[in-house]
């Protein structure tokens, strides 16, 4: 097993998947890109991360003490706990090309999860169709992806300030008027 | 060779209202002018074309209401896709794909498909479409298309086929310009021109005009092409004073004067219509000696006269009181001493000679009136009978030279009123059947008769900011309302339009330096020619 994996897939459909890790607290950041080792291997924003009991009837217990001295004196009630994190689907590999669409099968449950290397990041944010997926994701905070996703990308692009200029122009065509919305992207995205 | 940008793509378009292209965003709006020739790359013809209009554009007017502000990250993100820049084409000529000679090349039938491509010209394209000196000797270089080094070319033969003009307002280089195109008209050789030249800038050295402020002197036609300009002047001291000896002195008789020569000065004097009538009354008597029978008497003469010729008293004495002017010229003689100078003139011109008439210091409207419209009044008639005598005889060597007037202020002539009365209005009506034609100088074209613009052929023009001007230069032309704009943004030194006969398109050029390399270039193939003669007489021919 490769070091680099962290998660496993535990719930998965064509348009989104749900990955456990394997430590706690130990997610992909919101709006980073993440790839699934399956038939085809998936690639995934992450947009949401939660962190709760294993088991739905029961909510922890707060004690009033620091993390560290929890974990020393209970460290079993950690291991009630889990850290999951959902990704929404935006391409696949078909080697040797990305595409940019949905994968003809969705990631299979128990495959591994890592995050991209920032040449698989490089290489996939070199295309725009992604964003258009991520506007058009359900029950996720749209905006606030788009934001993290491109930041993501503009790190591993060197912070080169023509890679926002250009997801900028691709997020205007993608608006069409609502320029309102453009501004407020753009604004957020370069700060 | 260097690979041409492509400056945007066709997005809309029509034949009449010319072709409008998206800007692309890479390029800046600041770095298109109006003006420029471009090449639009259509699927099977190119077309070349003249930037006619810029404008901004955006796809949301949210965007005009709020603009962006802070670092211009957004300001970035809008330029080119929310917000761009429409640049508005007149295609010109067009070209089938691959074509090479000019002579493909066509008006434009059709507009270039969606999204053709359209490119910066390169220097070949500019050869092709004006030809390059290396085509001939009728191809005249006169300036090199905005922004390029590549030479625009004049058709001097299609130049001399029609009346021409120059236009300009003040100050903005007509006469360099005139220069030029005369430098290029002597070289060539195939027609004559006769310059009334009231400033004394054309025969030997004239003041520089600069922008810098920087004067200095350039030399005239003379010192360029030696024996094939002959000076003749009105005012010898002045072209002496000038450090050269005008070739011959030019002296008119009072018998040379017409009634239709008093007729065009009735601004000028303020005369009114009962003078001229009575000046009729007058030619009817003592015929070509009416002038000198009116001049020569004085006071209560003048009323014999009229009652003897049944003249009104009043306006006969009127008549006489403005005319006694004439007597303040010295060029105006009794009897002409050295013979006719007109008739030398017209012997020069048969010789191939051309001819600058200096004016010297008798710089007033009226004496520029009057003797131009004498001289060409007479070399009119004189070319006339010998059009008539090709006509009859048809033989090659009857056939007369083609002869150019070149004359400033030309509204003066050629205004609606004038241009009805002296010859030259005459010479641009009937353009070339007589074998002359004009080169027409002037700031106020709107002045001039729109029945003679419509003639003019080949438009040389320069910053023109009156709307009435702009207009009356655009008469005639087809589709003239994108070069509108081109005409009011032009610079105001060595920048000009040309359009028509002699051009396949209009263009604009910046025009090129009259200086010593263009002394050297147009005075090349001069040398080696009088070398040629030199070889002859030495060697004899064939030797």
């Amino acid at each position: 097993m490769s070091p680099e994996y962290l998660a496993e897939v535990v719930e998965s459909s064509t348009t989104v998947f749900t990955a456990q890790c394997w430590e706690l607290h130990n997610s992909p950041p919101f709006g980073s890109l993440v790839r699934v080792d399956s038939d085809p291997p998936v690639f995934g924003v992450v947009s949401d991360v939660a962190t709760r009991s294993i088991e739905p009837g029961r909510r922890p217990v707060a004690y009033g003490i620091p993390e560290e001295q929890l974990r020393e004196e209970q460290p079993q009630i950690f291991e009630l706990l889990r850290t999951e994190f959902e990704a929404v689907i935006v391409g696949y590999e078909d080697s040797p090309y990305i595409r940019q669409f949905l994968p003809p099968h969705p990631p299979r449950i128990h495959s591994f999860v890592r995050p991209c290397s920032k040449d698989e990041v490089r290489t996939f944010t070199g295309q725009w169709d992604f964003l258009r997926m991520l506007l058009s994701a359900p029950r996720v905070p749209t905006d606030e992806l788009i934001i993290a996703a491109v930041r993501s990308a503009f790190e591993a692009w060197d912070r080169d300030r023509n890679y926002l200029v250009r997801a900028g122009k691709e997020l205007s065509r993608l608006l069409k008027n609502d320029y309102e919305r453009l501004g407020s992207l753009v604004r957020r995205i370069s700060q | 060779m260097r690979r041409a940008k492509v400056i945007g793509v066709v997005t809309k378009g029509s034949l009449v209202e010319g072709v409008e292209m998206k800007l692309a965003p890479d390029q800046s709006v600041e770095d298109v002018k109006a003006g420029k020739f471009v090449v639009i790359e259509g699927e099977k013809n190119e077309f070349f074309s003249m930037i006619t209009d810029i404008r901004l554009d955006a796809t949301s007017s949210d965007i005009l209401v709020h603009p962006p502000d802070g670092d211009g990250l957004m300001k970035d993100v809008l330029k080119g896709t929310s917000t761009y820049a429409t640049v508005c084409l007149r295609p010109m000529l067009m070209l089938r794909k691959g074509g090479r000679s000019s002579t493909e090349l066509r008006p434009v039938k059709s507009v270039p498909a969606h999204f053709s491509r359209v490119r910066e010209a390169k220097e070949e394209d500019v050869g092709r479409v004006f030809g390059s000196e290396e085509m001939g000797p009728q191809y005249f270089q006169i300036g090199t298309p905005l922004d390029m080094e590549t030479p625009v070319c004049l058709n001097l033969d299609r130049f001399i086929e029609r009346s021409n003009g120059i236009f300009g307002k003040t100050g903005t280089g007509k006469t360099f310009l005139t220069r030029l195109v005369l430098s290029g008209l002597i070289r060539q050789g195939k027609a004559v021109t006769l310059v009334f030249d009231m400033h004394n800038e054309y025969g030997y050295s004239a003041m520089k005009e600069s922008s810098e402020g920087a004067r200095g002197f350039v030399k005239g036609l003379k010192q360029l092409f030696g024996n094939k300009v002959a000076l003749f002047s009105l005012d010898p001291e002045s072209t002496r004073a000038r450090g050269v000896n005008p070739d011959h002195e030019v002296y008119i008789s009072y018998d040379q004067v017409q009634v239709e020569d008093i007729a065009i000065l009735q601004d000028e004097l303020r005369l009114n219509p009962t003078a001229i009538e009575s000046a009729h009354l007058l030619y009817a008597m003592y015929r070509r000696h009416w002038l000198r029978e009116l001049l020569s008497k004085d006071g209560d003469e003048v009323k014999e006269l009229a009652e003897q010729v049944g003249a009104h008293k009043e306006s006969l004495a009127a008549l006489h009181r403005k005319l006694k002017r004439f007597e303040h010229f010295p060029f105006m003689v009794h009897i002409l001493r050295e013979g006719d100078a007109i008739d030398r003139m017209m012997e020069y011109i048969d010789r191939g000679i051309h001819i600058v008439l200096e004016f010297g210091r008798q710089t007033s409207m009226l004496a520029y009136l009057l003797v131009a419209n004498i001289i060409a009044r007479r070399i009119h008639e004189k070319y006339v009978e010998k059009s008539e005598k090709y006509f009859a005889t048809q033989r090659p060597e009857d056939e007369p030279r083609q002869l150019v007037l070149v004359l400033e202020e030309a509204h003066k002539f050629l205004n609606p009123v004038a241009a009805k009365q002296t010859a030259f209005g005459q010479i641009a009506r009937e353009m070339r059947k007589y074998y002359v034609s004009l080169l027409v100088i002037d700031q106020r074209p709107s002045g001039i008769d729109e029945e003679v613009m419509s003639q003019i052929g080949t438009k040389i023009v320069a910053l023109l900011n009156d709307e009435r001007d702009i207009q009356a230069v655009l008469t005639g032309v087809s589709n003239s309302s994108g070069l509108r704009s081109v005409l009011a943004s032009l610079d105001s030194k060595q920048q000009v339009l040309v359009l028509g006969h002699a051009v396949p398109m209009p263009v604009v050029v910046r025009t090129r330096d009259y200086d010593e390399k263009f002394y050297r270039e147009v005075t090349r193939t001069q040398v080696a020619e009088d070398l040629e003669k030199e070889i002859e007489i030495l060697y004899g021919e064939g030797g």
